[in-house]
């Protein structure tokens, strides 16, 4: 029963009838509103959207308004004696007037709750309606996220074939290629736990790493220690990365891999013969910490005829047409039937064939690696720096020699200069010749000869390191010029120790012989090499050459 | 750590990487790498991949190891060298007596 205390409006829409105000004046009467609105039937149309639980009345209704009320939320009143027009089976809600107390009541309590209903109904439609476009937006901001995570993705590699298949919409398997600058490339292949947006965030961090790493053209036993500890840090207890690391080297002649989890990468000839598998060795990325973490990478020897497969579980768990599994033999069989790498194409149209219309299970991934000369070129920087001429001179005593790591100071303050940066190497090992030679054998006395054997060249440096630590007087003087018109460096280096007798055999020295190598690479690297005041002082000039 | 060595599972492999400076301060650390290298005659992979500055020092070291290691080893590859150390290397006149990739 409905109480007086429930506070509701009805709107009625009636034709001014004399039933239309017999209903009303009833209705107030009960007091079962708060209030009733009353309004011209002219104003009710089919398209009006009720704001309260509405009564249509009216003693000859129009067609319009048999149709459009046929909606559990209004309620239409007719007479008792209105005749619905022949061969319409009119299946919408009416009460016909005049009608007794307790069923004018329950009728109206239906209505208000069918209105109540329906208005929540709406309400949820519209925000599951704001929720999609939210998820579908917020979709669409991650994978321009992702495309820009992986823009420098070198899948374009002439001689690596790819094959990606996510069975979401986002991908928990991750596919980098990515050169390094000593010729070599690397080429990773992960698969998180899981697939669809979880696991794809994961691919994040890896990435970004992957790329500053290779750029870097760090070993791959670091680059897992640094991936592993990434996600160790990240990935919820439940989840982690199976993935093979694999580099091959500028020759193509040496491929150096890390497997953690990931099924058995295939190398095989492009003749078709399965040459080795590459097993797990290791647990995936992101379960042990540090600590027990194991980095040991293999190595194998490659030939430019050699391929290798990689792929994620989702090749050899794929399910076929009859629901059976594809399975390791039948891969190594397909890599046989297309052992040429441009037979990709193929390769995949077998594999697709074998799914038929299955639904895929997993994400799917699968790369083809020949192990060619890599022919990436080094990156030729041949820009004109720009370089202000410069003089450069100090003065070290014990206390300096004793503290500072003089070459590696003054190198590392040259090689802040754009013009000398890429030299570096070259200039750290022409300073570091000349200096020791008038720390070693000016101040500290120390005799070459001593560096014969291999005990002996261990004692050299200890008794280098016990001399220098008791030295109190005697001083090196360094001074650098550079020409910048003409790209020339001019060191001279100056002790104040003994003299110093320059060996004379120089330049047919015993290339195996662990010592007197310094002066030999001095003589080819440097010009105009000066030794002045009885070996005390040394001169050279260094013309940079064309970046190396 | 400035010398990483790493011997592989099977024994047949040794690598031995070296970061930053090669130069005598590494004289008995990178002795140690090379110290045990098991029965399995491995394959020496000196990675200098890392390895920004050397001197003639490190020249002298990679020969007392060659020396050390002659006949107990398949070969000592110098892998990963940068341009300015590959020129530095030929000059010693070193691919003589090791493998420079």
């Amino acid at each position: 029963m409905l109480k007086p205390s429930q506070q509701y409006v009805i709107d009625v829409y009636h034709d001014d009838s004399a039933m239309a105000h017999a209903l009303v004046s009833t209705i107030k009467q009960l007091r079962l509103t708060k209030r009733i609105r009353e309004h011209a039937i002219e104003r009710w149309h089919a398209q009006l959207q009720p704001t309260h639980t509405t009564l249509v009345v009216t003693e000859q209704p129009t067609l319009e308004l048999l149709v459009a009320l046929n909606c559990p939320q209004q309620l239409l009143v007719i007479p008792q004696t209105y005749k619905f027009p022949r061969h319409r089976h009119w299946q919408g809600d009416y009460l016909r007037w005049p009608a007794r107390v307790p069923e004018l009541m329950h009728r109206l309590q239906l209505t208000v709750s069918n209105f109540n209903m329906q208005r929540q109904l709406s309400a949820v439609r519209e925000s599951l309606v704001w929720h999609t476009q939210r998820v579908e937006r917020e979709y669409e901001l991650i994978e321009h996220i992702f495309r820009n995570a992986l823009s420098r993705n070198f899948l374009e590699y002439q001689h690596i074939r790819t094959l990606v298949a996510p069975a979401a919409k986002f991908n928990g398997d991750l596919c980098l290629v990515a050169p390094g600058p000593l010729g070599n490339l690397y080429v990773m292949l992960a698969d998180f736990t899981g697939h669809g947006l979880a696991p794809a965030t994961g691919a994040l961090p890896l990435s970004q790493a992957f790329f500053a790493m290779a750029d870097r053209s760090v070993a791959i036993a670091e680059m897992v220690t640094e991936f592993n500890y990434r996600l160790h840090h990240l990935l919820p207890h439940e989840m982690f990365c199976a993935c093979i690391v694999l580099e091959l080297s500028a020759n193509g002649e040496r491929l150096s891999y890390w497997n953690g989890g990931m099924p058995p990468a295939i190398v095989y000839s492009t003749t078709g013969e399965i040459k080795h598998q590459l097993h797990a060795q290791h647990l995936a990325l992101g379960v042990l910490s540090n600590d027990e973490f194991d980095q040991q990478v293999s190595t194998i020897k490659t030939t430019s005829t050699d391929c290798i497969a990689l792929y994620t579980d989702g090749v050899i768990e794929m399910l076929g047409q009859n629901r059976e599994f594809f399975g390791l033999d039948a891969l190594q069989a397909l890599l046989q039937k297309y052992p040429n790498p441009t037979q990709f194409e193929q390769l995949v149209a077998s594999l697709e064939k074998f799914r038929g219309t299955q639904p895929l299970q997993d994400d799917l991934s699968l790369a083809v690696l020949q192990c060619c000369p890599t022919g990436l070129a080094l990156p030729e920087v041949q820009t004109e720096l720009q370089s202000l001429p410069f003089t450069f001179a100090t003065e070290l005593h014990p206390v300096d020699l004793q503290r500072v790591d003089v070459v590696s100071t003054i190198v590392g303050l040259l090689s802040r200069l754009p013009a000398l940066h890429g030299h570096r190497t070259t200039l750290y090992l022409l300073l570091a010749e000349v200096y020791n030679n008038a720390l070693e054998h000016g101040l500290l006395r120390l005799d070459s000869r001593m560096k014969n054997d291999p005990e002996g060249f261990a004692y050299y440096y200890q008794l280098r390191a016990e001399r220098l630590a008791a030295l109190t007087s005697g001083s090196v003087t360094i001074a650098l010029t550079y020409d910048h018109s003409r790209h020339y460096l001019t060191c001279c280096v100056r002790n104040s120790g003994a003299s110093w007798q320059l060996p004379e055999q120089l330049g047919t020295f015993d290339q195996s012989q662990p010592y007197g190598r310094g002066l030999e690479l001095l003589q080819q690297l440097a010009e105009r090499l000066e030794w002045r005041d009885e070996g005390r002082e040394i001169e050279f000039g260094y013309q940079l050459p064309p970046r190396l | 750590m400035s010398v990483i060595r790493h011997l592989s599972n099977d024994g047949k492999e040794l690598t031995i990487s070296i970061h930053g400076k090669f130069d005598f301060n590494l004289v008995n650390d990178f002795r140690r790498a090379y110290s045990s290298i098991g029965d399995e005659k491995p394959l020496v992979y000196i990675d200098l991949r890392e390895t920004e500055y050397l001197d003639s020092s490190a020249l002298g070291m990679l020969l007392n190891m060659r020396k050390a290691l002659s006949d107990n080893v398949r070969g000592i590859h110098i892998i990963n060298c940068r341009p300015e150390v590959k020129n530095i290397l030929d000059i010693s006149r070193f691919d003589k007596l090791f493998t420079i990739e």
